[in-house]
């Protein structure tokens, strides 16, 4: 199943956009095979060997059970890798020429600094610390420069003064950010929720990509009935409010982390579909387009080489409205309760934080922030990208 | 092959579009198990009964002992003659539960879609108007602060500043003041804002963009030049086309906040509307009205998509209605 | 003819500011158009003329543009005027008529509609309904077919030509003495383009109205004006009766253009070069990088004043001042003459 993905994956390729040679190809093709494959590997061991609730990396002596979200999420990561960074770096020519369009545009350079610093932080940030420990003793400790009645922290463990309205407990180095009703440091639980924000990123994108990619250039190919089938559930799909389907779904079946990031990415994919499709027909008009069917290459050929790298530019776009849709998503869902109680996200520590708002508001005006300046990143970035990728609307980033 | 032929056909599309959601919903809801009778096996298992026959029992009761196919043909039956059930947790019909909440629902996305409707087009053509000057960037930054805040979390802060700091708002909704009160309009304003800021930022982009390409199109220099006024150009040569692609963008955010961001928003500042029934109801497991709910935001989907749809096409009287 | 000109031009300065600097598309031209007189402004693209037209009326947006100069409608300062009185000139004495007439109607409205709203702009009083029967008359003059039924379709309805005609209804609205057409056949087939320019020679006749036309096709020159101005880069580089611009070329960059005709020296090299950049204009003679007849003082001289080649035939080049030859340029007189006459009609 793997294999399949990578192989339709690997049609949103920033190598081609250079319509390099073909050897290019086969460094990412083999770079994804030699990740991919001992990946794999493991999965069936996971299933095939261990019971469902044995750990996968007992036998390397980690106490981890790899979740299928983990499985996704590191898909995701290695074609991330093989398909968007390492070609930027075989290219030089090109990302440099990007990199100096893109960087005209200071907010955006400012907003991919910080999802950057999100993407890092989120991703190895959970390897190193450890997770945030309930402590009652410790709970609603102010973050550092706030304070709280002291009526509210069992025990203080900043410094306390006496204000007009009572003792005052202040912000301590221990809970730079504070700590929440459960005595968890914030700043621990921000970090843990990079780590899901992340996944929800790389992981709907991955399935927006496939599915739209495929159903797209499937049915500007196929034409006939095929395509009207296609097109005429996309706009079924599209009539359907979304934010209903995910309570309809979560309300039948009960949901994980991964049933949502899952839903995102299967109810989103039909923008990527329609402006593949439409391009597929459009591009197949072109001369160059006309010409590499002259000389004999195959639709295969035309459509990874050809179709892909001229939509990829618009699908980044799309995704970088999609994926702030889902992190807010995630969160409306957490807020309401009806999140994943164990995915540690904002969202979750938001809604948790919302009966002490009166007196300990950090605890949601933090995630609430970071929620609100990700997805804030996240446009300043797509209309970025729009300028750089395309030189007509140039005069946007002045 | 006229304006007429387009929109029957438009109409009869979003029938069948209608009619395939709540085929899918019912199946949904069909192929999972039904919690109503998971509690009624649970209870009977706690209180020593046989779990198997009390299954039997309430499945019987809820009509699920039924083939499918006729579940299904009276399913659909009952959703289009508007007898969409009764609800236990409520004590009422469905309809009458749904309608209690429109009530509440209309009286602030009324305002809401009026307020966006006009204050958006104005803020876009403007910004255009001063395109590059500061205010077009304090308009484009306030369109972004809009679009980028949860609109959950801006309620949430603009509750605790205003409601509980500052006492300006009430922290509880009311329901016993008129519609038309004061009061009411007190309680509501902050909900409107908060919605209304964040629906206006995309379309005042849109609305921005779009007049830019007008304010420099020829046939704004033919009106200048036969001597109409400045303001008379923007209101009507640059306002008019604008508009096409505005009216889209305006039903498809007011949709997806409708559908979405308002279930928030009501729940956050506890308006007993249609959003909050859904997520009672959901929290209740009452299933009728889950599926009552939500076959009411899928109607209004649908209209708004079709509206969407037809407006545009009035709208421009370029499009030829026998290609589409 | 009156003393007075229609409209005097003098010293017009158009600078639009952009990234790159400051960009002058109008550098210091003047010109003068008698009542009922068809003026043609020449150029090759880019040569300014249509900021030219346009900065008359002050059509040319500010910012980024700036108009200077004295521009005088029957001794009246256009430059002088406020937002009101500008507006009744614009489309009231003084009309206009754009280049591409796919863009220059507004999409979203009848044609009728855009009339009407012509008609009411500068007669506020009148009904709605008379200003329709105005639309109608006027529609029916420039030759639309079955113009009452018409008048509720919209622009697209129409093909480029009849858009053309629509446009021209409409600056007649108010009898203006002056109409301004800039390039209006440029983007109509050949057969279309005879047809509007016959119109255009019958309505001025009809209506006894002066026009301005800005063109760059030196055939359409020949056959409608009295009078022409040849411009390069912003500036006037010779300007005369019709005749003498076709009989006696003076400007070697005139002569260049009219060598450019189908069936003359250079119809298909044209003219090597290009046009000097407008930010940065070269020092000297505007044309001298690309002139044949160039001598040093054309590149370190300022750009050389008009000189009267023969009475009111001015030409802006060195040759025509005194001390230099200018049979260097078009020869013996006889041969010039010979030359120039074939192929050009003139009425």
């Amino acid at each position: 199943m793997a294999t399949d993905k990578s192989s339709r994956f690997d049609n949103v390729d920033w190598e081609a956009v250079t319509a390099d040679s073909g050897r290019a190809l086969s460094t990412n093709l083999l770079g994804t095979l030699l990740c991919v494959v001992p990946l794999i590997a493991l999965l069936v061991y996971d299933f095939v060997a261990l019971g469902q609730y044995e750990d996968t990396f007992a036998f390397v002596g980690i106490g981890y059970d790899v979740t299928q979200l983990d499985w996704l999420f590191a898909l995701s990561l290695i074609l991330f890798v093989f398909y968007a960074l390492l070609p930027l770096y075989q290219n030089p020519r090109i990302t440099r020429y990007y990199w100096r369009e893109f960087k005209r545009n200071r907010p955006a350079v400012v907003s991919l600094a910080f999802l950057t610093f999100v993407f890092v932080v989120g991703l190895l940030g959970p390897i190193f610390i450890s997770q945030p420990e309930i402590d009652l003793v410790t709970q609603y400790q102010p973050p550092i420069g706030m304070s709280v009645q002291n009526t509210y922290p069992v025990q203080c463990l900043g410094e306390v003064t006496s204000g007009a309205s009572g003792q005052l407990c202040h912000g301590s180095l221990a809970h730079p950010l504070g700590t929440d009703s459960r005595g968890r440091d914030i700043l621990v639980m921000l970090i843990y929720g990079m780590q899901v924000t992340v996944k929800i990123a790389f992981i709907t994108s991955l399935i927006v990509i496939t599915i739209g990619t495929a159903v797209g250039t499937v049915a500007a190919y196929s034409g006939g009935m095929i395509d009207e089938v296609l097109m005429r559930y996309v706009d079924v799909q599209q009539s359907f409010p979304t934010f209903i389907a995910y309570l309809l779904i979560l309300y039948a079946y009960g949901g994980g982390l991964f049933l949502f990031i899952v839903l995102f990415g299967t109810f989103a994919w039909e923008g990527t579909a329609r402006y593949v499709r439409s391009n597929a027909l459009t591009k197949s008009e072109d001369e160059f387009m006309k010409s590499a069917e002259l000389t004999g290459a195959s639709t295969y050929h035309i459509i990874t080489r050809h179709l892909i790298p001229n939509t990829a530019s618009s699908i980044i776009t799309i995704l970088t409205l999609l994926v702030p849709g889902f992190i807010l998503a995630e969160a409306q869902l957490a807020f309401l309760g009806l999140g994943d109680p164990t995915a540690p996200s904002w969202g979750q520590l938001l809604s948790t934080g919302r009966d002490a708002l009166p007196y300990a508001p950090w605890i949601t005006l933090m995630p609430g922030f970071l929620i609100f300046l990700t997805i804030l990143a996240f446009n300043f970035l797509g209309d970025a990208v729009l300028d750089a990728l395309n030189p007509e609307a140039q005069a946007e980033s002045e | 092959m006229g304006l007429e032929w387009y929109i029957a056909r438009r109409v009869a599309w979003a029938f069948v579009v209608t009619f395939i959601i709540i085929s899918v919903t019912w199946g949904l809801l069909a192929a999972s198990p039904n919690p109503q009778v998971s509690n009624a096996v649970r209870s009977a298992a706690m209180n020593g009964d046989d779990p198997a026959e009390a299954r039997e029992i309430q499945k019987k009761r809820l009509g699920l002992d039924e083939p499918l196919t006729k579940r299904y043909v009276d399913y659909m039956v009952s959703v289009y003659t508007l007898n969409w059930g009764w609800s236990q947790t409520r004590s009422q019909p469905v309809t009458e539960a749904v309608m209690n909440g429109l009530y509440y629902t209309v009286q602030y996305s009324i305002p809401w879609t009026i307020l966006v409707i006009l204050i958006s087009p104005l803020i876009g053509i403007y910004s255009a108007a001063n395109q590059y000057s500061w205010k077009d960037h304090a308009a484009t930054g306030f369109a972004f602060f809009g679009y980028a805040i949860p609109n959950f979390f801006f309620g949430i802060i603009l509750l605790l500043i205003f409601g509980l700091q500052l006492g300006w708002i009430p922290i509880t909704y009311n329901t016993d003041v008129g519609v038309f009160s004061l009061a009411n309009a007190r309680q509501l304003a902050i909900p409107i804002f908060v919605l209304v800021t964040g629906s206006i930022g995309g379309t005042m982009r849109v609305a921005r963009n779009e007049s830019a390409e007008f304010i420099n199109a020829d046939f704004v220099k033919t009106a200048l030049a036969k001597g109409v006024s400045p303001f008379r150009i923007y209101a009507r040569h640059i306002m008019r086309p604008t508009m096409v692609p505005l009216s889209t963008t305006v039903v498809g955010q007011l949709l997806a906040l409708f559908t979405g961001a308002s279930l928030l928003v009501e729940v956050v500042f506890s308006i007993p509307g249609l959003g909050r029934l859904l997520f009672r109801s959901i929290l209740a497991q009452d299933t009728s009205i889950v599926l009552g709910t939500s076959l009411f935001f899928v109607f209004i989907a649908t209209i708004g998509n079709l509206i969407q749809d037809l407006v545009y096409t009035v709208l421009d009287p370029r499009i030829s209605f026998s290609d589409r | 003819m009156t003393t007075e000109p229609l409209l005097s031009v003098e010293n017009l300065h158009t600078t639009f500011t952009t990234d790159a600097g400051t960009l002058t598309a109008v550098d210091g031209i003047s010109f003068e158009i008698e009542e009922g007189e068809t003026m043609c402004l020449v150029g090759e693209s880019g040569s300014g003329k249509t900021v030219a037209s346009e900065s008359i009326t002050r059509l040319v947006q500010s910012p980024p543009g700036e108009v200077q100069g004295t521009v005088e409608f029957r001794g009246r300062d256009i430059g002088e005027m406020d937002d009101t009185e500008l507006r009744e000139i614009r489309g009231g004495d003084v009309a206009h008529i754009f280049q591409n007439p796919q863009d220059a109607l507004n999409h979203c409205y009848t044609v009728g509609w855009q009339i009407v709203e012509a008609v009411q702009s500068h007669e506020p009083n009148t009904g709605r309904e008379a200003a329709r029967e105005r639309a109608v008359e006027l529609l029916t003059e420039v030759g639309i077919a079955n113009a009452a039924a018409r008048l509720d379709d919209y622009p697209h309805e129409f093909s480029g030509g009849q858009k053309q005609r629509v446009m021209i209804a409409m600056a007649l609205v108010t009898n203006p003495e002056l109409l301004i057409a800039d390039e209006p056949t440029t983007a109509l087939d050949v057969t279309v383009q005879a047809q509007i320019l016959k119109l255009l020679d019958r309505l001025q006749d009809e209506y006894g109205m002066g026009i301005l036309f800005v063109t760059h096709d030196l055939g359409v020159v020949a056959q409608i004006a009295d009078s022409v101005v040849v411009m390069y880069a912003g500036k006037v580089m010779e300007r005369g009766s019709v005749l003498d611009i076709f009989e006696q070329p003076s400007h070697p960059y005139t002569r260049a253009l009219i060598e450019c005709l189908p069936g003359g020296e250079r119809s298909i090299d044209g003219i090597p070069g290009t046009l000097p950049d407008p930010v940065d204009p070269p020092e000297g003679c505007r044309f001298a990088p690309r002139c044949e007849h160039a001598v040093p003082e054309c590149r370190t001289d300022d750009h050389p004043e008009e000189s009267p080649v023969s009475g009111d035939h001015l030409a802006a080049c060195i040759y025509y001042k005194p001390g230099y030859d200018a049979t260097v340029i078009h020869g013996p007189e006889t041969d010039a003459q010979a030359n120039a006459t074939g192929g050009v009609t003139n009425d």
